[in-house]
């Protein structure tokens, strides 16, 4: 029985969760999200050099993740183009729910994905995020300390990439 | 929209329940007429957390696996000494279809079959579940690329001859690793309520070369 259509709306005020992360090892990465800090060193979300950010709750191992995983590319390459033309500049990260470092990995070497992902294997991070399954993807406008906001969450994936980051942006207040 | 498995978890609290449950969270979720809508989210059965592990094993490193044959749900019949000299084997007993941590195992595995191929390993996947009921299963995680065998009648023979078939008549979460010659390289029995990690079984796969 089919109940309803994939959820996607605006969050009322939630705060950007606290959350620290492990300052990546490539360096492709850490220039995307503006890090300064060292491969091996913590960083906050709070610290990632962008006006909105994008979070992926995803597995490996969940089938819908995987078949959503070629239109988050498309994503990631249309946030791209749109800081070329606009300069607004979107950054985007997975977090692999349950997934060992080795599993995040596999997924990305899988489907190509070039932007971080990250191990969230006790869930921590999906909790914080108050994930409700996966994927879910989470809009978050970035601004200076404990100002920043969710302004967006879809659970489930979404049709057009294009539309996607039409209504990211709209939220985002661009 | 109610999310019973979401409920559930807050209920009972602790990591490891939220662990059990995001594969539920994640089924939560089809693909229908190219457009995406929730499915019911009750054809996942919930079973709670279980004994970790309720059997003894009865196989051991270093033996030549017990053969036997099994239907696939492609229909074929599919017998294990039919490998012997051809290429190593990885078997993959699941407890039961349409439960939490089963349903999110295979997936993570159809992703992988070029891991299993560099070891020159087939996978095969066994339950005990009749063939319909992994027909509609295997059918909800798209195509499996390895084929999914049958142990219903008689009931658990297969995993009853390798120790892993449970008190209540569903199958440890294992994994045998065979090598070319028939013989076991590793074994692990996993805590039931766990999925077992991908690196592991790299480590198990290399074993197989040597």
């Amino acid at each position: 029985m089919l109940l309803g259509t994939v959820v996607s709306n605006s969050i009322a005020a939630e705060q950007l969760p606290d959350i620290e992360l492990i300052v990546p090892e490539q360096q492709v990465d850490r220039e995307y999200l503006g890090l300064t800090g060292a491969s091996g060193e913590k960083f906050t979300l709070a610290d990632i050099k962008a006006d909105i950010l994008v979070v992926e709750l995803f597995s490996m191992y969940c089938p819908f993740c995987q078949e959503e995983a070629p239109r988050v590319n498309e994503l990631y390459e249309r946030l791209q183009e749109l800081e070329e033309h606009r300069g607004i500049v979107v950054r985007m990260i997975g977090l692999g729910a349950s997934n060992s470092a080795y599993e995040v990995e596999h997924f990305k070497k899988t489907y190509q994905v070039k932007f971080p992902m990250f191990p969230d294997k006790d869930l921590s991070m999906y909790d914080k995020f108050k994930g409700g399954g996966t994927p879910e993807f989470i809009g978050c406008v970035l601004k200076p300390a404990g100002e920043s906001l969710i302004v967006l969450r879809n659970s489930g994936g979404f049709d057009s990439a294009a539309e996607f980051m039409n209504e990211l942006i709209t939220k985002g207040g661009y | 929209m109610s999310y019973q498995p979401f409920h559930i978890t807050q209920l009972w609290g602790g990591t490891m329940i939220r662990i059990l449950f995001v594969a539920l969270l994640c089924l939560i979720w089809v693909q229908a007429s190219g457009a995406k809508e929730a499915t019911h989210q009750h054809y996942i059965y919930n079973p709670g957390l279980l004994k970790p592990i309720d059997s003894t094993l009865k196989v051991k490193v270093g033996q030549v696996a017990p053969d036997f044959s099994l239907r696939a749900v492609s229909g074929k019949d599919i017998q294990l000494s039919s490998y012997k000299g051809k290429s190593g084997v990885v078997l993959s007993f699941v407890p039961a279809a349409w439960t939490p941590v089963c349903s999110d195992q295979w997936p993570g595995y159809n992703i992988s079959k070029t891991l299993f191929q560099e070891h020159g390993a087939t996978l095969l996947g066994i339950t005990v579940d009749n063939i319909p009921t992994l027909h509609a299963w295997i059918n909800q995680m798209g195509t499996l690329w390895f084929d999914v065998l049958s142990d219903f009648w008689p009931h658990g023979q297969v995993a009853d001859k390798y120790g892993l078939l449970r008190g209540d008549g569903t199958a440890e979460r294992a994994l045998i690793f065979i090598d070319r010659d028939g013989v076991i390289r590793d074994i692990t029995v996993n805590d039931i309520n766990k999925r077992p990690a991908l690196e592991d079984i790299i480590a198990s796969l290399n074993k197989l070369d040597s």
